[in-house]
């Protein structure tokens, strides 16, 4: 039993957290103004630069080298954020519907990651694949705090890139509620008009307010790229993007509500696969725990729709000159 | 050497946007401490001027000199270092903000955590927001959130973010037009203060009252064109308002006497609640009568759109009865209280009176499309609509580029104003409603928008009047009621009351 | 045609023609022939012969079959279209589509013994009201909850997409495939392989049905006062709440009528085109299907030559990439090309717009002086309002 719950807590953290951070971008974005449906996208387009990065290094320095995972780690955000500038640009430059715009980056994701994975692996690596194995990353234990019981499987079997997740959204919290950047981050999402009158540069803001998304949502790919996926394939587009997007909603566009949002996805994952797997139900039974987070968020939002409010300036297209 | 008395000197401006020059050979300048008026109806360019100086454009000719120095304003960011600050039309507030935090958004105060962490440090900016509140007697709490606040404290909060930033040159457009007399007779005491503590004060505005109040001197403009500039002493309304419009104008209309018949419109004791379940209409009622222009008078916000919306169906009610001609239309839906006999020109001409990307024939038969011969068996028979197209743009003048098949979008406002009087007057009901029917229309279009009220009046119908312009329902109205905090005040003949007695009630002074 | 559809098609061609230009480059960078390549995409489809046949087939083998394949396409872009129409966004067609998909396959595609006729006609009818369903209860929610349609269209796609799942692999599997069992032949729209003078042709019901569907499209949306109460709605929907129309109506009926129109694209995709379900996969066709909806200006009859032109290059790709070697998955980059450049198209039609109206400055200067002193910045709403909005 206890095995149990600790595996939960286990998976739930480690599903939990990729989601969480890409729910923060996601965040930056919408706070913006930018409505974000690309996070599917962003995300997938993240995993295969880093994982193309990493089957590049990997080869060079060996299995048991960590510099592969960490600079996948990165490209994987460089990969995201540059690709997120598409969306920027349309959004913002040419002033395309934001939908619609994410809708374009999202297939376009897809068809060029998977293009460009056997492109590559034909035409570089000489062997015919659809995927870049990554395999799953190695994962570690802190001594002695793991051993308290429940609370310790938190210390357990954590993979390094929960760490740098836990980081990289305490540095998103400060910037965004706490630093000059965020006030007006968040201020463009409401009256760009007003930040404009202040002095500053709403297109500026939220394009970087994208590309943040782009860099967050990239980070998120690679996690599952090196957890659930073990692997860089066309596998990458399960719909966590969108997870991320019910994810934040439910939290309301606020960081530490979508963090509990994440919560409740991530551990009705991984408790709902630890019961099919103790009930010994056939797997086709976790399919029925991922509608849940779906679920919930339909029903919060029809029930307290009142108390859900997106930002005033979302989806609007912002143009100083309009006459 | 001579000290230059001129803080601000714009010469020879002249400003085109496609197809019109908002600007043309403009040249003013403006003292030092001085209270400079702008004047000039929609669309005299008064905006366009400010706007470059405020650096939001970009002059095509011409030079702006601050205190005797040449400018190239090219942002909003680059005067205010000039020490130049802007109180928009539109307030630009973030509304989720705090007071304070906007008025620091854009020049906030940073403090470090453990010595390495910048933060904005709203605890310092409060505190001065209170003090900067305190010392020019704008009084505002830093931490309420905007939204909870109401118009004349945004305003306030406006004019604090200019001060916040030193601002030395201050505009102020058209910022009367959203305030009840009261509260406009508090602003111009604050500019007057303010001018008197040695800010220079740019006001833009089409009231000629205001600028007798406060003005030192006035600048008309006309077309994009400078009429010329005046001491403000010893200059009459009526002389401005005809250097404005550029003709003599008749301040008072032709106005036979009342002819009422039998009620038209019987609303009681109505009660209607906006979206967030705000009573904003609390217990009203009133009758129109054939023949009669019944106006409601009151300051924006007090309920009396919502009234309108209220008997057109627009918005639900939540208490109280409607009858027009004796059947109680209010459980009927929009379209069938339009059956039953009732026009609506409604507030908003662009969002909600058209469909701006409908043709114009389209939009001319906005009420009919699904009666027949506008239809047969639900397909629409396009050559009747085209015929009833051509019959109102001839009757009711309404000028655009491509007749029946233009965009209502690229109309002028005048014509699309046009376009929806002439439509539903063209219902013939026995009841229309007019809210503020000539909003941004120049004098042309507002005479002939007037007239055509008086003329439904006198083919006994009845008519409702709501409007935020005092002078407007002092021409028209045959009766007055004056709202105030969703209940009349007041209801009486139009001859009872004096313009000072309708201000009173407006503001809630007065109660009967 | 006016001016705009004359602009609009220009900037359509433009941007196809770059978009394969584009793929043409990458052809080129992987060393193959970019025209044999795009012809080889034609050949796939039967619009140009092959070099040669195996047995019992022919060029018209690979038309009809081709044509099969569009069919879903029609219906699903006319679906996209006829939400957009009325200022919705339907991103949910590939959810509606599995829905309709699944509800009539278990429903009529298992059953024995119903003669092909009657199968058919209720397999086109339970799908058309299955998605038909789906799509209601979307424009419900926006209507009742104001919840925004894009919002709740993913949330319904997912919770679709792994119900239907659970249910087949409990129920439905056939354990060789992977996918649902196979559907009767009695209840597919396709007549598969019929042989005829000794070739064999896919014959698919569903495209007439689709040629029906776009005229009857195009008719209710130009003709009638439904037509008309609907673009009001679209467009400004204060002014059609104004105008008398019902504006909750109209967004329920435009988006049922949406998810009708997705339902009868999923039976002609899985009892057609295919005749079983492979679980867990949301196919890309109601996606797709913005982007031939956008690059058809949301008009029945440019949907119809778009959809043509996409599946082109969607069918295609697997000859293409036999004959060429190259990866199929370039049709898809050249696709998500198209559809990159038509979500530019308002920007670059707007830019022309104001170059002819610059021609002709009396259309635009009343208007630009009724605004000339509201001054400094406006905004301007384009997307149906993410996630709020004012309540109607």
């Amino acid at each position: 039993m206890l095995n149990a719950i600790n595996s939960v807590i286990i998976d739930g953290m480690s599903f939990t957290l990729p989601l969480f951070i890409m729910a923060i971008g996601g965040i930056y974005s919408e706070r913006s103004g930018i409505t974000n449906l690309a996070l599917e996208g962003l995300q997938g387009m993240g995993a295969f630069v880093g994982a193309l990065v990493a089957y590049i290094l990997g080869q060079q320095l060996g299995g048991d080298s960590r510099v592969p995972f960490y600079m996948a780690m990165l490209f994987a955000m460089l990969g995201g954020c540059v690709y997120s500038m598409l969306h920027a640009f349309l959004c913002i430059r040419l002033k395309a519907n934001q939908v619609i715009s994410g809708v374009v980056v999202n297939i376009l994701a897809m068809a060029l990651t998977s293009f460009l994975t056997k492109a590559i692996n034909r035409t570089a690596f000489g062997a015919p694949s659809d995927k870049f194995d990554l395999g799953v990353s190695d994962r570690f234990t802190v001594p002695g705090i793991s051993k308290i019981p429940i609370l310790g499987a938190f210390f357990t079997k954590v993979y390094p890139f929960e760490v740098i997740i836990i980081i990289a959204a305490v540095i998103a919290w400060y910037f965004l509620y706490r630093t000059r950047f965020g006030l007006r981050l968040r201020a463009c999402g409401d009256n760009p008009a007003a930040v404009d009158a202040a002095g500053g540069d709403v297109a500026k803001t939220r394009f970087i307010a994208v590309m943040v998304s782009g860099a967050l949502s990239g980070l998120a790919g690679m996690c599952f790229a090196y957890s659930i996926s073990a692997k860089f394939s066309s596998d990458i587009y399960m719909g966590y993007g969108y997870l991320a997007i019910a994810g934040y909603i439910f939290g309301n566009w606020e960081i530490l509500p979508s963090l509990f949002a994440c919560l409740i996805f991530g551990f009705a994952r991984s408790a709902g696969s630890e019961i099919v797997l103790a009930a010994g139900l056939p797997t086709a039974y976790s399919d029925l725990i991922m509608i849940l987070p779906y679920a919930l968020t339909l029903v919060l939002l029809i029930f307290f729709s009142k108390h859900n409010a997106a930002p005033h300036a979302l989806g609007e297209i912002y143009d100083k000159a309009k006459r | 050497m001579a000290e230059n008395p001129y803080i601000v000197e714009m010469r020879h401006i002249t400003k085109r946007f496609p197809g019109i020059v908002a600007n043309d050979d403009v040249t003013i300048s403006v003292k030092k401490g001085e209270i400079y008026a702008l004047l000039g109806e929609n669309g005299a360019g008064k905006s366009t001027l400010m706007s470059m100086l405020f650096g939001m454009y970009e002059p095509d000719e011409g030079q702006i000199l601050i205190r005797g120095k040449e400018e190239k304003i090219e942002s909003p960011s680059y005067a205010a270092g000039l020490n130049i600050g802007m109180v928009h039309q539109h307030f630009k507030l973030v509304s989720n903000y705090t007071i304070a935090e906007n008025i620091v958004l854009g020049m906030e105060l940073m403090k470090k955590a453990v010595g390495i962490f910048p933060y904005v440090d709203m605890k310092s900016a409060n505190r001065e927001v209170a003090e900067l509140s305190k010392q020019y007697g704008l009084e505002v709490n830093p931490t309420d959130v905007i939204s909870d606040v109401n118009v004349s404290t945004r305003q306030r909060v406006e004019i604090l973010k200019m001060l916040y930033r030193k601002a030395e040159i201050l505009i102020f457009d058209e910022p009367t037009a959203v305030l009840t007399p009261q509260e406009i007779q508090s602003l111009l005491q604050i500019i007057r203060n303010l001018r008197d503590g040695g800010k220079t004060i740019i006001l833009i505005t089409h009231k000629l009252e205001e600028i007798r109040q406060v003005a030192d001197r006035c600048a008309i403009l006309r077309r994009g064109k400078l009429v010329g500039v005046y001491d403000v002493a010893g200059m009459d309304a009526k002389k401005m308002a005809s250097l404005m419009v550029g003709h003599e104008v008749q301040l008072t209309l032709d106005k036979k006497p009342m002819q009422a018949g039998a009620a038209v419109l019987d609303v009681e004791n109505l009660h209607v609640e906006n979206e967030d379940g705000f009573e904003v209409v609390k217990g009203v009622s009133f009758q129109v009568r054939a023949g009669e222009i019944f106006a409601i008078a009151g300051v924006s916000g007090n309920g009396q759109t919502e009234i309108a919306d209220a008997v057109a169906g627009l918005m639900k009610v939540s208490g109280g009865n409607i009858e027009i001609n004796g059947t109680d239309i209010t459980h009927f839906d929009v379209r069938k209280r339009a059956e039953t006999g009732l026009s609506y020109i409604p507030e908003d001409r662009q969002q909600v009176g058209l469909v701006l990307d409908f043709s114009l024939e389209d939009n001319l038969a906005l009420r009919n499309y699904y009666k027949e011969p506008f239809q047969k068996n639900s397909v629409l028979q396009r050559p009747v609509f085209h015929k009833y197209g051509n019959e109102l743009i001839a009757k009711y003048d309404i000028r655009s580029a491509n007749g029946n098949e233009t965009m209502v979008r690229s109309m002028s406002g005048g014509n699309q104003q046009k376009a929806i009087v002439g439509r539903e007057i063209e219902q013939d009901a026995p009841l229309t409603i007019f809210v503020q029917p000539t909003r941004g229309l120049d004098i042309g279009a507002i005479e002939n928008i007037h007239r055509q009220i008086l003329e439904e009046r006198d083919k006994g119908k009845a008519v409702l009047l709501i409007s935020l312009e005092l002078d407007e329902i002092m021409q028209l109205a045959d009766t007055i009621a004056v709202i105030y905090n969703g209940q009349f005040g007041k209801i009486a003949p139009a001859a009872d009351f004096t313009t000072a007695e309708v201000g009173e009630y407006m503001m809630g002074v007065k109660k009967s | 045609m006016n001016q705009r559809s004359k602009n609009f098609l220009k900037v359509a061609v433009i941007s196809v023609l770059l978009s394969l230009l584009a793929g043409a480059v990458v052809i080129l960078i992987l060393g193959k022939n970019p025209l044999s390549a795009y012809y080889n995409l034609l050949q796939g489809c039967g619009l140009a012969p092959k070099a040669k046949y195996g047995g019992s087939q022919s060029q018209l083998t690979d038309l009809s079959s081709y044509i099969d394949y569009w069919t879903p396409m029609i219906f699903a872009a006319l679906s996209c279209a006829f939400a957009m129409k009325a200022g919705l966004f339907n991103i949910g067609i590939s959810g509606q589509m599995l829905t309709a998909g699944f509800i009539a396959t278990i429903t009529v595609g298992y059953a024995e013994n119903l003669p092909g006729p009657v199968a058919k006609i209720l397999v086109v009818l339970i799908g058309a009201a299955a998605g038909m369903g789906v799509g209601a209860l979307i424009g419900f929610l926006k209507y009742k909850f104001n919840i925004n349609e894009v919002v709740s269209s993913i949330m319904l796609n997912y919770i679709a997409k792994y119900i239907i799942s659970f249910f087949i692999q409990m129920y439905f599997i056939d354990p060789v495939s992977r996918q649902s069992r196979n559907i009767t032949d009695a209840a597919r729209l396709t007549f598969h392989q019929v042989d005829v003078g000794g070739y064999k042709y896919d014959l698919p019901i569903g495209f007439i049905l689709a040629l029906i569907a776009t005229f009857v499209v195009k008719f209710v949306m130009d003709k009638t006062v439904y037509g008309y109460d609907i673009k009001a709605v679209g467009l400004n929907r204060t002014a059609a709440k104004y105008a008398g129309i019902r504006v909750g109506r109209g967004i329920v009926s435009s988006m049922a009528i949406s998810g009708l129109l997705a339902g009868i694209a999923g039976v002609t995709y899985y009892l057609g085109y295919f005749s079983s379900i492979q679980p867990k996969v949301l196919i890309s066709t109601g996606f797709d299907a913005i982007a031939v909806c956008l690059l058809g200006n949301s008009e029945p009859v440019g949907i119809l030559v778009a959809s043509f032109l996409i599946e082109i290059i969607s069918k295609g790709s697997a000859y293409m990439s036999s004959q060429a070697g190259l990866e199929s998955e370039i049709a898809s980059v050249v696709t998500g090309l198209i559809l990159l450049a038509s979500a530019c198209n308002a920007y670059f039609l707007g830019r022309m717009q104001r170059r002819q109206d610059r021609k002709h400055p009396a259309l635009l200067s009343a208007a630009v002086a009724t605004s000339a002193d509201s001054g400094g910045s406006a905004q301007v709403k384009n997307s149906p309002e993410a996630g709020k909005g004012k309540k109607v």
